[in-house]
């Protein structure tokens, strides 16, 4: 049989031992386990323990426990609430929308961003629970054959809010899992020991065979047309849980894109905030490069101008409409006893961002960091704003009131920022922070032109 | 039966000697790639990826959930508020809306598991062909042809600029 000794001639070599640069560059930032890493998480693990600590005392004692007291009943929990929904629409519209728009620089930052969007969108969750003074009741808002043959109001903003939030919870977690795929089996080829047989098990399998990238691509593809029009509408059903009352402040047509474009902005200065440290401590910089940071800082500009002229248009409604109680509500946000919340609110959101207007700041990282911690800062303080304010001035100054927030709730808000950081902390060292394969299509384009034109 | 499985780096070649050996009755072949290319999509078939109908079936699904559970529920518990009907469509939409996203979404993950038959689909014919050089940046295309046929396909693959043709055993 000639075949066979030709056979023994083209035994396949073995692989080589040096493996592609990206892997090796990527991967690395998974392994080997930091005294600074180690204080840091035992320090987010401390803030989570504490903030369940509180929690279940104020499961025992109730709601009181917090600042909660006629006429304000939506405190620091819902705030919060909103806050961590806004930060998870970052992932999203970076994955999904700039992936319709064939922006490739979104290669860089998309992996991080859609785990932050996943670990956003599960701290944001909790919060309806706090929230929501007897837990144990919780599930009474979805809709589930009872005794009582009643079903829940689907007229309800909030039994909406329920549909988007778990929703996107599930959607963010799919996106998020589906393009970890190729990455998992990357991982899994090169470990060793438990993390081998964690990634086999998460990996399904996979090869990378066309089969399989054609219908990863299109999968990929569809999750982003659906997520488009669904990071459009969760913030949207989130401001309508506002906008549907009739609280001075809140009733407004404006509400759902002032608030998407709040999210965005708030979400896009989170992975800033949290991107700039990681790539700086890992040495990435040949991967988020200040191109990368540069774009979004564009971004932040477009989406604080949005944000500035949503504010600036609630007043002239507020004047326009010659509702006196309107009036009187936007009047005493400015000038009344939340007016520091409110300044802080403008200063951060709408005259910080304007520094990048200048090139030479867009591309300073230390301005970067400093512009994006502030616009946190500035967005939780805008939904401070929009609930507190409006709850304490409603329309009968004989219920007016003041709120204050006691230290359970700065306890459990401190905690959630814990949890955020631990999952991100986890994530980190889990999975690759950037998604490698990506960056590969473009490394193997690029050789590939290089090698032709020149 | 054998196969020969040819190394290549870019993704150009593969697809151009995939369709070559497809004209010359090769049928049994597989790429493996470590990142996705248009030009590998259609190098084994030129189908769209059935993907497609699985994410329109999900979301049609969905619509229909959303709108059939909230209406039944409204008349399974009338509330007569002012003589109005008892379902409210337009707030109806909203949950139609976020169910059709929902299992629309969820039905494209189950596409993808079954179109690219995952979970541990490949561990079969070519399983032995994969190797972690594949999750780097090369780029393999395997052929499995008879004992008689091997000279011709390796010849075929080195033509396409394979850097290195080995044969695996069946």
């Amino acid at each position: 049989m000639p075949a066979m000794s030709l056979a023994g001639a083209m035994r396949p070599a073995d692989p080589p031992g040096a493996d592609s640069q990206v892997n090796r560059d990527l991967l690395r930032v998974m392994e080997g386990i930091s005294p600074g890493y180690l204080l840091l998480l035992a320090a987010t693990v401390l803030s989570v323990v504490a903030a369940g600590g509180v929690w279940i005392w104020q499961v025992y004692l109730g709601l009181g426990v917090g600042g909660y007291a006629h006429p304000i009943f939506w405190g620091v929990y819902i705030v919060t609430f909103v806050f961590w929904v806004g930060i998870a629409h970052a992932g999203t519209l970076i994955s999904a929308i700039l992936y319709l728009f064939r922006a490739k620089w979104r290669n860089a930052i998309n992996r991080s961003a859609e785990a932050m969007t996943v670990f956003a969108v599960l701290t944001a969750a909790q919060f309806l629970g706090i929230h929501v003074g007897r837990i144990w009741k919780s599930y009474f808002i979805l809709p589930y054959p009872n005794q009582r043959g009643l079903w829940v109001n689907f007229r309800s903003p909030l039994e909406w809010d329920t549909f988007a939030i778990s929703t996107y919870a599930t959607i963010s977690i799919v996106f998020f899992f589906i393009g970890l795929l190729p990455d998992i089996a990357i991982a899994r080829d090169r470990a060793r020991g438990l993390r081998k047989l964690l990634y086999t098990a998460l990996a399904l399998g996979w090869q990378g065979t066309a089969r399989q990238w054609k219908s990863h691509s299109r999968a990929v593809l569809h999750l982003s047309g659906l997520a488009t029009p669904l990071v459009l509408s969760v913030h949207s059903v989130v401001s309508w849980d506002f906008a549907m009352s009739i609280v001075p402040g809140w009733h407004a047509t404006i509400f759902a894109p002032y608030f998407v474009a709040g999210a965005i902005f708030s979400g896009f200065a989170m992975v800033l905030t949290v991107m700039i440290p990681v790539r700086r401590i890992y040495g990435l910089e040949a991967y988020i490069t200040d191109y990368h940071f540069e774009n979004m800082t564009r971004f932040l500009l477009l989406t604080s101008w949005i944000v500035g002229y949503a504010y600036g248009f609630e007043y002239f409604v507020a004047w326009y409409s010659g509702v006196e109680a309107e009036q009187t509500a936007f009047w005493l946000r400015a000038f009344g006893p939340y007016w520091f919340s409110t300044w802080t609110m403008v200063f951060c959101n709408v005259i910080a961002p304007q520094l990048f207007w200048f090139k030479r700041l867009r591309t300073h990282v230390p301005t970067i960091f400093v512009v994006s911690t502030l616009i946190n800062i500035g967005m939780w303080f805008e939904r401070y704003v929009i609930i507190i304010t409006s709850l304490g001035r409603e329309y009968d100054p004989a219920v007016w009131g003041i709120y204050t927030p006691t230290w359970a709730e700065l306890t459990i808000f401190a905690g959630s920022f814990g949890f955020f950081a631990m999952l991100f902390l986890l994530f980190m060292k889990l999975f690759p922070v950037i998604a490698i394969s990506e960056v590969k299509e473009l490394v193997i384009h690029e050789r590939a032109h290089s090698g032709e034109a020149h | 039966m054998p196969a020969l499985v040819g190394i290549y780096d870019a993704p150009g070649p593969v697809a151009e000697c995939a369709r070559r050996l497809r004209g010359r009755g090769f049928t049994r072949l597989e790429i493996y790639a470590p990142a996705a290319f248009p030009e590998l999509d259609t190098a084994l078939d030129e189908k769209p990826s059935k993907v497609r109908i699985w994410t329109l079936i999900g979301g049609l699904l969905g619509v229909t959930t959303g709108y059939a559970m909230t209406i039944w529920m409204s008349y399974d518990w009338p509330v007569t508020i002012g003589g109005k009907p008892f379902a409210s469509i337009p707030t109806y939409t909203i949950i139609g809306f976020e169910l059709t996203i929902l299992f629309g979404g969820l039905a494209t993950l189950l596409g993808l598991l079954v179109v690219g038959r995952l979970p541990y689909g490949r561990f079969g014919k070519n399983d032995r062909a994969y190797s972690a050089r594949f999750s780097a940046e090369e780029f393999g295309l395997v052929v499995e042809c008879r004992e008689r046929d091997v000279q011709e396909v390796d010849a075929l693959l080195r033509d396409h600029q394979a850097k290195e043709v080995s044969l695996v055993e069946p």
